[in-house]
């Protein structure tokens, strides 16, 4: 058995206390010496060994050493040995140093005339694992240096003591039972891991103080860096019974050193779902001013980047419109190191395009097919032959754009969104009001940069300069009809919105122009299905960026600036007491290398027997 | 001597051992590796001799062995007249006979052969068997008797046939216990009543199959069978941990013959005094049999004794 799991078998036989008196200690000490000395003599006892031929072995020189004095000295000598040993462990259970009034023990006033302070202290250490102790300003990080203060804080407890290690951070747990055995102690201090969570100092408290309820001599030794909130400190802790508790605090982290990124948020802009809107808040906890860069990345691919200069405590919001996120998921990063690198990057993820649904009406067109491949699996294109243009106006109100490609309709549509190119005739949206001729073309017409309305989404990113377009017919303004572009006086591109109606048209034939060999082509039919779905209800367009789904920090997590005295309830906490030097430490590892000492060398005196 | 192995035999053998009247020593896989074996032996032999040994005694056979002189009564037939007529003295030719070879295998059956993983005695009946089988197989005539066994062996017998007896003797052979009267008796001493029960009959060749741990000597067995007149072969059995005890400690020693007990702290010195004890015990023993041309084999009880045999038989000085 383990010698530290004798004491405790020994103190749990002789109460809770642990203090075991001379009496009883007689009692064992006499009980254990008697057993050992029967072990002893039993072992004594030779093992017969049936051989061949005696006198082959009867002449060695072990059949004389055998019955000499030396050899019967020996034997004695290992049974002095054997109970010195347990002596040693025996003393080491008793602990000498046990009546000694330990550290945070009341003086001896508070103790009556005679009364004996059996008596320790019952010991909660609460070690906090919240986000911010990942910290690195302390060796290794606040959690480390943590770990190190509290095995300090073990180191001084006297054998009286029992002490249990806890862990906080949103949630407050048990590492351990109460012990008294440092090594344990040890063990469970070393198994406290840090969490991404902000500590909840209340929370903890009332953990530490169930827990101490009804034991002797409450103590709660909270070890952390003290980034708690001001409503958390407001409080002072008490145990469940209403009795204040003894609270000691201590401290770890260095200095303050960090830059944060306290949110990020994503969104596809209701009116413009190709579009990405992103937001995030940055905030400095340095005491000087510093610059830094967040970069935005998606897929893997840094989208944007942008470069900050932040005044000291300064907290900074950023809007980033119309990013292009190739990913479902967006990511920011902080450039430069600090203390904390938990908070230097936060991400968010997009909600995905909504399915789309077109109808191409008209006859084969490899360019326009091309054109609607390239927006991709989010968009259903099914397709009506030139016959069914008039159909095709009847099942309008089933998509989100129908494309009338150099085909028009008997009669123009009144509700519904649709792309019209180069129509003509009756069913022409954009035709004269009564006319009957159709209109003679217009060759060769140049596209007049002048006349571009760059800002209108459907020619968002677009770069029509220098199309050739062989020929293109007359289109007629309506009142509130736009000529998105136009060759002087004859408008080439043009948009009608109407409640329940949107209608783009081009003037021209595609088929009869360059522009479907050009990289605007595919974007204008991208802009067009974009414009077309686009929503105007304001109160459905903006909802807020964080609901989005994203990354929302606590800032008291990422303030790491060093707390060196924590106040509860408007009282300071005072230090844990200094880990006193007492006996028992140094005689229990001084009996427990002694007993090692004596165990070897029995062993190698008399316990050579590997015989078979 | 040469082996020759009649299958009809080796049937035989087979047949006993089916019908219960052969113990579970010499099974079914003995009994095939000893017909193996006699083929080999024979293969080994063949042209050393015609399949009987040339005895010592002078007598009518073929082979001119020495004169002597005449002395009235001789045998005319016999007289040299050659050597008369070159030197006028008148000698007798002695020619070497041709006899049956006698051979008694002894197995030594005290408690000491008990000893060993695997036990000594194993193999020490193993190798009397083996013995047994070739020299009646080589017609010659056989005797195993087992030394310090409280029954006798089956009497002297010629042809392959009478191995069944030999081995149902040589399966009943348990070894002798510590504390039996008969146990104490030295190897000696068994040799020495052996001999007196052999008295009477024709010279001959007798296997002592032994660990030789006497008091008495390794060599004292030996020198009594020489001053018989007997030709000796001796084979030296030692267990593994014989030759390499694995003790350790505080012991009380208990010797498996004498029973004497005596206590002993097994230490790296007396472990080298054992090892020097016995090696000096081996080294006497080979010393005298090569002093005196007694075919010597010193064996570990855990070699198989068909590979045991077969190594005698080819190394020489073994039956041939």
């Amino acid at each position: 058995m383990e010698l530290g799991g004798l004491a405790q078998v020994i103190n749990a036989t002789l109460g809770a206390s642990g203090a075991l008196s001379a009496t009883a200690a007689a009692v064992i000490g006499v009980a254990g010496a008697a057993a050992i000395t029967a072990f002893y003599l039993l072992r004594l006892r030779r093992r017969r060994v049936v051989v061949a031929f005696a006198p082959l072995w009867l002449g060695a020189a072990g059949a004389e050493r055998a019955t000499s004095r030396t050899r019967r000295l020996r034997h004695w000598l290992s049974l002095a040995l054997a109970l010195t040993l347990f002596a040693a462990i025996l003393l080491g259970a008793v602990d000498p140093g046990r009546g000694r009034p330990g550290p945070g023990a009341p003086g001896p006033g508070a103790l009556k005339q005679g009364q004996f302070d059996g008596g320790g202290r019952s010991l909660v250490l609460l070690i906090d694992r919240s986000a911010s102790m990942s910290a690195t300003d302390e060796v290794g990080s606040r959690l480390a240096a943590a770990r190190r203060r509290a095995d300090e804080i073990i180191g001084g407890l006297t054998g009286a003591d029992r002490a249990l290690v806890a862990s906080f951070a949103a949630d407050a747990s048990a590492e351990s039972g109460f012990e008294s055995d440092p090594h344990r102690l040890r063990r469970a201090i070393a198994g406290v891991t840090p969490s991404d969570e902000p500590g909840d100092l209340q929370r903890a408290l009332a953990f530490a103080a169930a827990i101490l309820r009804g034991r002797p001599r409450p103590t709660v030794v909270l070890v952390s860096d003290g980034g708690f909130t001001d409503d958390a400190r407001r409080r002072a802790p008490s145990d469940p019974d209403g009795r204040a508790l003894d609270v000691r605090y201590a401290p770890v982290g260095r200095r303050a050193d960090n830059l944060a990124i306290l949110s990020l948020a994503a969104r596809r802009i209701p009116a413009d779902p190709g579009a990405v809107e992103t937001a995030l808040v940055v905030q400095s906890f340095r005491p000087t001013a510093s610059t830094a860069a967040v970069e935005i990345s998606s897929g893997g691919t840094v989208v944007e980047k942008v470069n900050l200069t932040l005044t000291p405590g300064e907290r900074r919001r950023l809007t980033l419109p119309n990013l292009f996120a190739p990913d479902a998921r967006v990511e920011a990063r902080l450039t430069g190191a600090d203390d904390l690198a938990d908070d230097d990057q936060a991400r968010a993820t997009i909600p995905p395009l909504p399915r789309r649904r077109i109808l191409r009406v008209g006859g084969p067109d490899l360019y326009l097919d091309g054109a609607l491949l390239g927006l991709g699996r989010t968009v259903q294109v099914d397709r009506l032959p030139a016959a069914d243009a008039d159909r095709a106006l009847a099942r309008a109100r089933d998509y989100d754009l129908v494309v009338f490609d150099g085909v028009t309709p008997s009669a123009p549509p009144a509700a519904g969104r649709y792309l019209y190119f180069d129509p003509q005739g009756a069913g022409n949206p954009f035709a004269a009001a009564g006319a009957v001729r159709p209109t003679r073309p217009v060759r060769d017409p140049v596209i007049d940069p002048a006349s571009l309305h760059r800002e209108h989404p459907l020619l968002r990113e677009l770069d029509l300069a220098d199309v050739n377009v062989a020929e293109a017919h007359r289109l007629v303004l309506g009142p509130g009809d736009v000529a998105l572009a136009a060759s002087f006086d004859v408008p080439l591109i043009v948009t009608r919105e109407r409640p329940a109606l949107r209608i783009a048209a081009l003037a021209f034939d595609p088929r009869r122009s360059d522009l479907p060999m050009r990289p605007a082509f595919p974007l204008l039919i991208a802009n067009a299905l974009g414009w077309a779905t686009r929503q105007t209800d304001n109160a459905a367009a903006d909802p807020p960026l964080v609901d989005a789904g994203g990354t929302a920090r606590d800032a008291r997590e990422s303030d790491t600036t060093p707390v060196p005295a924590l106040a509860l309830g408007g009282r300071v906490l005072a230090a844990p007491d200094p880990p006193a030097p007492h006996f028992r430490a140094r005689f229990g590892s001084w009996a427990l290398m002694l007993a090692a000492a004596l165990l070897l060398f029995d062993w190698l005196s008399y316990h050579r027997r590997w015989t078979t | 001597m040469t082996a020759s192995l009649d299958s009809g035999a080796a049937r035989a053998c087979a047949a006993a051992r089916t019908d219960g009247a052969i113990g579970s020593r010499f099974d079914e896989r003995f009994l095939r590796k000893l017909e193996s074996l006699a083929l080999t032996i024979r293969r080994t032999t063949a042209g050393r001799s015609h399949g009987m040994r040339r005895s010592r005694r002078v007598g009518a056979g073929l082979e001119f062995a020495d004169h002597r002189d005449y002395v009235p009564g001789d045998d005319l037939r016999y007289l040299d007249w050659n050597l008369y007529g070159r030197l006028e003295r008148r000698a007798l030719r002695l020619y070497e006979e041709d006899e049956d070879l006698s051979i008694d295998v002894l197995v030594d059956a005290s408690a000491s052969m008990a000893m060993g993983r695997p036990p000594k005695l194993e193999l020490a009946l193993q190798i009397g068997a083996a013995l047994a089988y070739v020299g009646l197989s080589n017609l010659d005539r056989v005797a195993v008797t087992a030394l310090g066994a409280e029954a006798a062996g089956p009497p002297p017998a010629r042809g392959k046939a009478r191995i069944l007896p030999i081995l149902r003797f040589l399966d009943a052979v348990h070894p002798l216990q510590g504390s039996s009267r008969t146990s104490r008796t030295s190897l000696t001493a068994a040799v020495r009543e052996f001999l007196s029960r052999r008295r009477g009959r024709r010279r001959g060749l007798v296997v002592l199959v032994s660990d030789f741990y006497d008091p008495a000597g390794a060599r004292a067995a030996l020198e009594l069978v020489r001053r018989h007149r007997l030709e000796a072969i001796a084979i030296q059995l030692s267990a593994p941990d014989e030759l390499a005890p694995q003790l350790r400690g505080d012991l009380q020693l208990y010797d498996a013959e004498t029973g004497e007990v005596r206590d002993l702290t097994v230490s790296p010195d007396a472990l080298a005094d054992y090892a020097r004890r016995h090696a000096t015990l081996l080294r006497e023993l080979r010393g005298y049999c090569r002093e005196h041309a007694v075919p010597c084999f010193t064996l570990s009880s855990d070699q198989p004794f068909d590979a045991v045999v077969l190594r005698m038989f080819r190394t020489g000085g073994l039956l041939g």
